[in-house]
């Protein structure tokens, strides 16, 4: 069973995986075409021709992430037959469809059900044994229209409604997060946010707040994508500052993780993580939560899947996002200047010996 | 010792090649030979060879998500651990394929 989880788990990163750049391109052109837009009673109208143009490029890198996201769900679970399975599906659950006369559309959870469904399903029909002569015709004929029909309608009579219900109740609660609730879930969003600095953890929040992103609420991405830079940013801040507790060689490491870090990248913080967890974990998290809660103060919306100030042309209220992400790394240096050791002096006169 | 191995974490920029760094860096330390493919967001690097993959002792794939070209290694002995693990641990991955070459003598 846990190894089943465990492929679970895979089969959805590999999912994540193929759809991020879909979600960077069509996130970047969307709000690109948004920049100059009118706010009308539409909403925001693209101003002129080539604006629109871009507006439509974008939307359509978002339209499609949910069918890749599927499609590659399958593809990663059975292999080349999961691919147009996937793809249809993925689509169906990204568009509104009639129900016992109630509009469903799943879109992220919908799509990430469908596309384990379908997945398992065609890995389970590549296994059934047939006669040559049919044999020729499974993947080309059978396959595709069985798995498709087969789960499409488990969806239909089965699936849809409930998924259509829970996606719908997490959207209308993030929808409507205010006051208190709105800095808990900041501050939960800080805590797991860098957790395990990019690791499994992170990707799990970074999915959830894909999911809303597709849902057109990018106040929780924001949040996320403040935490991403934090825990590199803050150990380059405390190196600087607190000179005394690192080596040279460590020092130098902080520059390059600083850098990821203004690239959106955590995995920087890994090394620095690694070798003494017990006071860097703490110290990123605190930031994170600080950056994530002015974050929510200035009501801070990120639209594409990553983070660090590499996104600023695209995010909405840059200046909160800015504050956030530099007060974060700075309550997370202040915390590693406080918490961390001296480097004893032997090591720093060895390290002397070499440079000499 | 000889070691071919692949790493491919979800997003693929980072983790990705610093297991690959990790990796390669252990093995040279104790003297083996090492080749370690990369399936990053660029796709395939540093692609092993059907003569590399035939040669090696052992495989590690130190990946969190499904590879391409899996079935290279259908007959080979393949250690399967995290991403992470090679990143932060690269020395107990190297101890765990070793252990798993000599249970296999």
């Amino acid at each position: 069973m846990k190894n089943f989880f465990k492929d679970v788990r895979k089969h959805l990163l590999s999912g994540v995986s193929y759809m991020m750049p879909m979600v960077v391109a069509g996130g970047v052109i969307l709000a690109i075409s948004l920049l100059s837009a009118e706010s009308t009673s539409k909403g925001m109208v693209p101003h002129g021709e080539i604006m629109q143009f871009l507006n439509t490029l974008g939307k359509a890198g978002l339209g499609m992430m949910i069918p890749v996201f599927a499609a590659y769900i399958a593809y990663s679970i059975a292999g080349r037959p999961g691919l147009a399975p996937g793809f249809l599906l993925g689509f169906v659950a990204n568009n509104s469809v009639i129900i016992s006369s109630r509009e469903v559309k799943t879109g992220f959870l919908g799509a990430l059900v469908l596309g384990l469904a379908v997945g398992y399903f065609v890995k389970w029909m590549k296994g059934i044994k047939v006669s040559t002569t049919i044999r020729s015709i499974m993947p080309i004929l059978i396959i595709p229209i069985a798995s498709v029909l087969v789960i499409g309608l488990a969806y239909y009579f089965l699936i849809g409604i409930p998924i259509s219900y829970l996606m719908n109740g997490i959207t209308t609660l993030m929808g409507n997060l205010q006051g208190g609730s709105k800095y808990l879930f900041a501050a939960v969003i800080g805590i797991f946010g860098e957790l395990d600095f990019g690791g499994p953890v992170t990707k799990s929040v970074s999915m959830f707040t894909l999911a809303l992103i597709n849902e057109g609420n990018y106040f929780p991405n924001g949040l996320f994508r403040i935490t991403v830079a934090v825990p590199p940013i803050g150990i380059l801040i405390s190196t600087i500052i607190a000179k005394n507790k690192y080596t040279q060689e460590e020092r130098n490491d902080a520059k390059a993780a600083g850098i990821l870090g203004f690239f959106g990248i955590t995995e920087g913080a890994i090394p620095f993580a690694v070798k003494d967890w017990k006071t860097v974990m703490p110290s990123s998290i605190i930031g994170c939560i600080a950056g994530s809660i002015i974050g929510a103060i200035g009501n801070v919306t990120v639209p594409v899947p990553h983070g660090g100030l590499i996104v600023l042309p695209v995010v909405g209220n840059k200046l909160w996002f800015v504050v956030a992400i530099i007060s974060g790394s700075m309550v997370t240096a202040l915390m590693l200047k406080l918490l961390k050791k001296d480097v004893v002096q032997e090591e720093l006169l060895v390290e002397d010996q070499k440079i000499n | 010792m000889k070691i071919v191995g692949v790493t491919a974490c979800p997003t693929g920029i980072a983790h990705t090649y610093m297991a690959q760094a990790g990796l390669e860096k252990e093995c040279k330390k104790r003297g083996f030979t090492v080749k370690i493919e990369t399936q990053g967001s660029m796709g395939s690097e540093n692609e092993l060879s059907e003569q590399e993959i035939r040669e090696a002792d052992v495989v590690i794939l130190a990946v969190d998500i499904t590879i391409e070209g899996q079935d290279r290694f259908d007959n080979k002995l393949v250690l399967e651990v995290n991403v992470g693990k090679a990143v932060t641990h690269p020395e107990q991955v190297i101890d765990q394929a070793i252990k798993l070459v000599e249970s296999n003598k």
